[in-house]
């Protein structure tokens, strides 16, 4: 794939080093040379200094060949006028924008792309390891509305089925493991202490779910 | 009209205080400390709204649900596109008004990001001095049409080769109008039969190209 990133601070530079990994031909484009030294030395991709927003860089980029493009920088209404003008006017068809400040992801997210807010993911994630008890999240879908997480069943829910606990947290259960044999749930299926619980909730299911079961 | 503009700096400042005083509505939105101190001096308190302009919370709160216009001045083109981006897009801002600063960004002040008229100051005063430059002495009173055609003033010089001719026997450029002469004082209205005499003001309107062939026409005459 021919890859364009856009912004090489720490985002940037990890991910255009990782797509170079993965054997993708990898363009980065930052408004200031200094960016490029965060690149790592075996970084073997184009570097780009220039004005993101002016035409001719993007030419120079070969925005119109790109499979994908991802601006990564730390302004988010730049990135969301990069990622629309990629997709919009050069159709390319992969784009993926990051949104850094909480307060403006409504405002990245306008743009209708796919989004990345990291800051609020790492605060999320950060969240849950403070909080979080016997739920562990293993799959968060988009930027975590919602989540996918194992749950261990206390003595205390011993007996009680599986609608039971969906109940409490509006959540789906997916599958329960029992002494190492996954097991499809149904809803009047009795829960034993100790069984490992998955379900599939929003984070305000998970926070009652956790309150109800742990 | 409600009007709000983003972007505190010394356009946006000048274009509340304008507004202001022609008695529209005007909410103004900055979150620069240093900025915020200095136009509290100028703008009413009522009218600023502390805030970045590109955090929709901040628009909602200055109202931008039921404005009429929106005005993107800040110095950040990205900054610019994406306000008026998401006033139409989220908003139904009925007017969207945007600053390029770069000029290598103008390219995408339009329709792209839903903004209705852009401005750039740099490509305005660039057009000014070289306008001036191959003018000599005509002077620009008046732009019209968002620059593309002017009020344009010259003196006729005492040697010039139009001198005792009628303006009907002139042959102006196609898109130039004679619109007043001053004369002694006195303004002179244009007719026909109207002979051009040394020192009369000539007032004229006229597009980019005729300004420079009404320029050629009163030149004075080259010494032989």
């Amino acid at each position: 794939m021919n890859v364009i990133v856009v912004g090489c601070g720490r985002v940037g530079a990890e991910l255009a080093y990782r797509m170079f990994i993965n054997g993708h031909r990898v363009c980065v484009i930052d408004h200031s040379q200094n960016a490029f030294r965060d690149l790592p030395p075996d970084f073997r991709g184009r570097t780009m200094e220039g004005d993101v927003l002016s035409e001719a860089v993007l030419h120079r980029a070969d925005i119109a060949h790109a499979d994908a493009l991802a601006a990564v920088t730390s302004s988010d209404s730049l990135n969301g006028v990069v990622g629309r003008v990629a997709r919009t006017i050069y159709n390319v068809p992969i784009v993926a924008v990051r949104n850094y400040d909480p307060q403006r992801r409504e405002l990245v997210e306008a743009f209708g792309m796919q989004v990345v807010s990291s800051s609020s993911w790492g605060a999320q994630r950060m969240e849950e390891l403070l909080e979080g008890g016997s739920v562990h999240p293993l799959i968060s879908a988009g930027n975590g509305e919602v989540e996918i997480c194992d749950l261990m069943v206390p003595p205390a829910w011993e007996g009680r089925t599986v609608q039971e606990l969906a109940q409490c947290g509006s959540c789906i259960v997916a599958a329960v493991t029992r002494a190492g044999r996954g097991l499809l749930p149904t809803s009047d299926m009795r829960l034993q202490a100790g069984d490992m619980v998955h379900v599939s909730a929003t984070p305000e299911g998970m926070a009652a779910l956790r309150q109800a079961v742990c | 009209m409600f009007v709000i503009v983003a972007g505190g700096g010394r356009t946006g400042t000048q274009l509340a205080s304008l507004l202001l005083a022609q008695d529209h509505t005007v909410h103004l939105v900055e979150y620069r400390p240093e900025i915020l101190a200095r136009i509290h001096y100028e703008i009413p308190t009522e009218s600023i709204y502390e805030g970045s302009p590109t955090n929709p919370q901040i628009l909602e709160q200055a109202g931008i649900r039921k404005a009429d216009v929106i005005a993107a001045t800040t110095d950040n083109d990205a900054d610019n596109l994406s306000i008026c981006f998401i006033a139409r897009e989220r908003y139904q801002v009925g007017r969207t008004i945007a600053r390029v600063n770069n000029p290598r960004a103008a390219w995408l002040f339009d329709d792209k990001f839903h903004v209705d008229v852009s401005f750039n100051n740099a490509e305005v005063m660039a057009n000014l001095i070289m306008e001036e430059m191959s003018m000599g002495d005509m002077m620009t009173l008046l732009k019209l049409r968002r620059g593309r055609y002017s009020l344009v003033e010259e003196k006729i010089p005492p040697t010039a080769r139009v001198l005792g001719q009628a303006i009907k026997d002139i042959r102006f450029p196609e898109q130039c109008v004679i619109a007043a002469i001053i004369r002694n004082g006195e303004i002179v209205v244009p007719r026909g039969a109207t002979l051009f005499e040394a020192d009369d003001e000539v007032l004229a309107v006229t597009d980019r190209a005729g300004a420079q062939q009404l320029a050629e026409l009163f030149k004075p005459a080259a010494p032989h």
